[in-house]
């Protein structure tokens, strides 16, 4: 009876001199969550909130104009065995994905090597060559992309000297996705950014010393600054590679919504986007979307798993 | 005080941004004195329509405050805002989506208004009926328009031939499209559009034959023999060159400057009757209008007024009187429509259009006078198409006409999958 009345009072001493969780997390944190405020109201409302009604939805019919009705996986039994379109449109965004990271990987560590030389006017140069990702996918893109791979376009005026009379490129099935890959590649710059940065803590010394044993400008380019890069080159893949799955709006402007010609450039999203948008299927369309997130989830962990057997790091 | 908001002045910065908040907040706090609306179209449909509603609050003291959009966006805004219980009063509505919307009584029928806010005593019958479902009506048709062909008359006076006329059959297309193509001009212009997968003409094609796209309980009207007929003559126009190949087609992605006509790469396009202003405006060549080729000589029918679109009345409106009041303004004062002109298509009071008729500039001039005098082309107004047919059009028809323009399909198979896919949405849409 004694003990318990001196563990009880123990206990009451405690509470009344250490503050509860809640009211030191009251004094304490609250400044900082107040001002983290707009941010969670927007991340548990406009992010998390549709994430979670989205994964109800995608068992459900909902066309918006009437409340959604629950059916079951229908919507996935679906999608794998009874709807060409979403196999068509898995292709095309996979095409996209395999061809399109690698080359434009390829294609910023190239220019980022030759920008690394030290030259004058470097800020200058790293300016233009990143103003393509400016530019975006626009109205004005889309009319370039046009002028540039038309029937009489400039890539066809260029042939011509040859004597090669070219198709419309970018209106025939077989090539239209590759001038939507081309123009990925061509929008370069923010994985050239985060090369240059990553060639830049590459410490001079041990070219230094790779040339004084003798070692010439490919050697060292393979033996130095392939390996003590590879962690750049790692994150630079999975973040090209989310972004060229999430890929919408190149195709959606370039074939104005339609995934033209008879579906060649019809992106998994762009597909989404139709049901969602265009045909007002929400739930088939949630559907899509969390297939797509389980497709890049899964890319993602793959890459993580295989890392440790070609990304080196220093320590 | 009106806020006005489009994406175009979003975009333009804070000031936009500042005129949003304070319209949310206008809404939010909306009276009886005031109604919302929302509308497609672009800047100079808007400036029109604001001035009505200018007009109607210095006559009513109601202020209606306007959004617009542009087609593709607009569907997606209003199902959204539809479903959010937050629909405007005033909806403009199109046929392909009034069914629908009709159905999930997302709008209002209208016939309580009909003689007391509404006077339709002399409002077009064929309009009237357009705007009816289940014999109630749900929309009110701003304009008639119809099926058009544009032609490039420069171009027919430089190629030396003669320009169509109403008359003309698709016979006469091709002995068009022949000389048109001895005469080279331009680099090889061809005389029309490839049409394979345009709805509208498709559509017309088949009523001449006495058919319907859609039957009234919302089936499918063509059978594969038609279909293939209908692969197989635009396979014979491609493979002569009258019309344009089907990766120069496949450029027209929907904006008015893709088209073959704006693009220099055909004489003639399947259009509709009151867009001839529009593309005048972007072509330096004369236009001029005339009818969709005939099947044969002397068959007509497969034209029809079509309402180019409507007002409707949100289900959920709270001022459904004093909705239905303003769009009896907005149709039947005549200062209204000296401003509304016919650019949403030919007003359907007689007396609108004596108001418009003498101020029309050459185009409407044209436009009006050719939904005035389609004579025996004129068939009856066909039913209100299915809710799956904008899907058959633009996810089905196109692809198809594409895989059988580009070869990928005979026209035998093509038409065999249109007909079995096309049954297939209707079902899965019923």
């Amino acid at each position: 009876m004694a003990m318990s009345t001196t563990t009880l009072g123990a206990s009451e001493h405690d509470a009344s001199t250490r503050p509860s969780f809640w009211s030191r997390l009251w004094q304490n944190d609250a400044p900082g969550y107040l001002f983290l405020l707009p941010w969670l109201i927007g991340f548990f409302g406009l992010t998390i909130g549709p994430i979670i009604s989205s994964f109800y939805l995608s068992f459900t019919d909902f066309d918006l104009l009437t409340s959604p009705e629950w059916v079951g996986a229908n919507n996935y039994i679906r999608m794998f065995t009874n709807d060409p379109k979403f196999w068509a449109s898995m292709r095309v965004t996979m095409m996209f994905v395999i061809f399109s990271v690698p080359l434009k990987l390829a294609f910023a560590l190239g220019v980022a090597l030759l920008l690394n030389r030290g030259m004058r006017g470097l800020p200058l140069y790293r300016a233009l060559f990143y103003l393509p990702s400016l530019l975006g996918a626009s109205v004005a893109i889309a009319i370039l992309w046009q002028q540039i791979f038309a029937r009489d376009g400039l890539v066809n005026d260029f042939l011509a000297i040859f004597g090669i009379v070219g198709p419309s490129w970018i209106s025939t099935p077989q090539y239209s996705l590759w001038t939507i890959i081309i123009l990925a590649v061509w929008q370069f710059g923010s994985p050239m950014i985060i090369f240059l940065a990553g060639l830049r803590q590459i410490p001079q010394d041990m070219y230094e010393a790779a040339s004084l044993d003798g070692a010439g400008r490919w050697r060292q380019f393979r033996k130095i600054t392939l390996p003590l890069l590879t962690p750049v080159v790692f994150f630079n893949a999975i973040i090209q590679t989310i972004e060229a799955f999430k890929s919408f709006t190149p195709a959606f402007i370039i074939s104005g919504g339609t995934g033209n010609p008879i579906n060649s450039t019809l992106f998994y999203t762009l597909y989404l986007y139709q049901e969602a948008f265009g045909f007002f299927r929400m739930g088939y369309a949630s559907a899509l979307a969390w297939v797509l997130l389980a497709l890049v989830g899964l890319f993602t962990a793959f890459s993580f798993l295989t890392s440790k057997y070609w990304v080196h790091y220093d320590d | 005080m009106t806020f006005r908001i489009d994406r175009r002045s979003f975009l333009l910065g804070s000031t936009a941004l500042l005129a949003a908040g304070a319209a949310g907040i206008n809404a939010a706090w909306a009276q009886a004195s005031s109604l919302r609306l929302i509308f497609w179209g672009g800047q100079p449909r808007a400036d029109r329509t604001y001035a009505v509603t200018d007009l109607y609050k210095e006559a009513k003291g109601t202020d209606v405050q306007g959004e617009f959009l542009a087609w593709n966006d607009y569907w997606a805004k209003l199902a959204t805002q539809t479903a959010g219980g937050n629909a405007p009063d005033v909806i403009q509505m199109d046929y392909r989506y009034i069914v629908e919307y009709a159905n999930r009584n997302a709008i209002a029928p209208l016939d309580d208004y009909v003689g007391t806010q509404l006077q339709l005593a002399d409002f077009d019958q064929d309009q009237l009926e357009g705007g009816k479902v289940n014999g109630k009506l749900y929309g009110i048709s701003l304009g008639a328009n119809s099926v058009a062909m544009l032609v490039n008359t420069t171009a027919f006076e430089e190629a030396g031939v003669t320009p169509p006329t109403n008359d003309w059959t698709f016979d006469d297309l091709r002995t068009m499209g022949e000389a048109f193509k001895a005469a080279n001009i331009r680099g090889g212009m061809k005389l029309i559009a490839d049409g394979s997968y345009s709805e509208p003409m498709l559509n017309n094609w088949i009523r001449q034959k006495g058919k319907e796209l859609y039957t009234a309980d919302g089936q499918l009207g063509l059978d594969e023999a038609d279909m293939t007929e209908w692969f197989q003559l635009w396979n014979g126009l491609r493979e002569a060159g009258i019309c344009v190949s089907a990766d120069e087609q496949a450029l027209d992605t929907g904006p008015l400057e893709s088209t073959m006509i704006v693009s220099g790469k055909a004489a003639m396009i399947p259009a509709n009757s009151n867009q001839l202003v529009a593309f005048q405006a972007l072509m330096q060549d004369k236009i001029d209008m005339v009818g969709y080729p005939r099947i044969a000589a002397g068959q007509g029918g497969g034209h029809f007024r079509k309402p180019s679109m409507f007002f409707s009345v949100a289900g959920s409106s709270a001022n459904k009187e004093a909705a239905a009041e303003f769009i009896n303004f907005f149709i039947s004062d005549p200062e209204a429509a000296k401003v509304l002109d016919v650019e949403r298509g030919i007003p359907c009071l007689p007396a609108m259009r004596d108001v418009v008729a003498p101020l029309l500039n050459e185009q409407n001039q044209i436009a009006l006078n050719f939904v005035s005098n389609l004579g025996d082309l004129l068939g009856p107004l066909p039913p209100p198409p299915p809710a799956a047919a904008g899907e058959i059009d633009l996810s089905l028809l196109r692809t198809v006409g594409q895989e059988v323009g580009f070869g990928a399909r005979s026209a035998e198979d093509g038409a065999a999958y249109f007909v079995a896919e096309a049954k297939a949405i209707l079902e899965r849409a019923a």
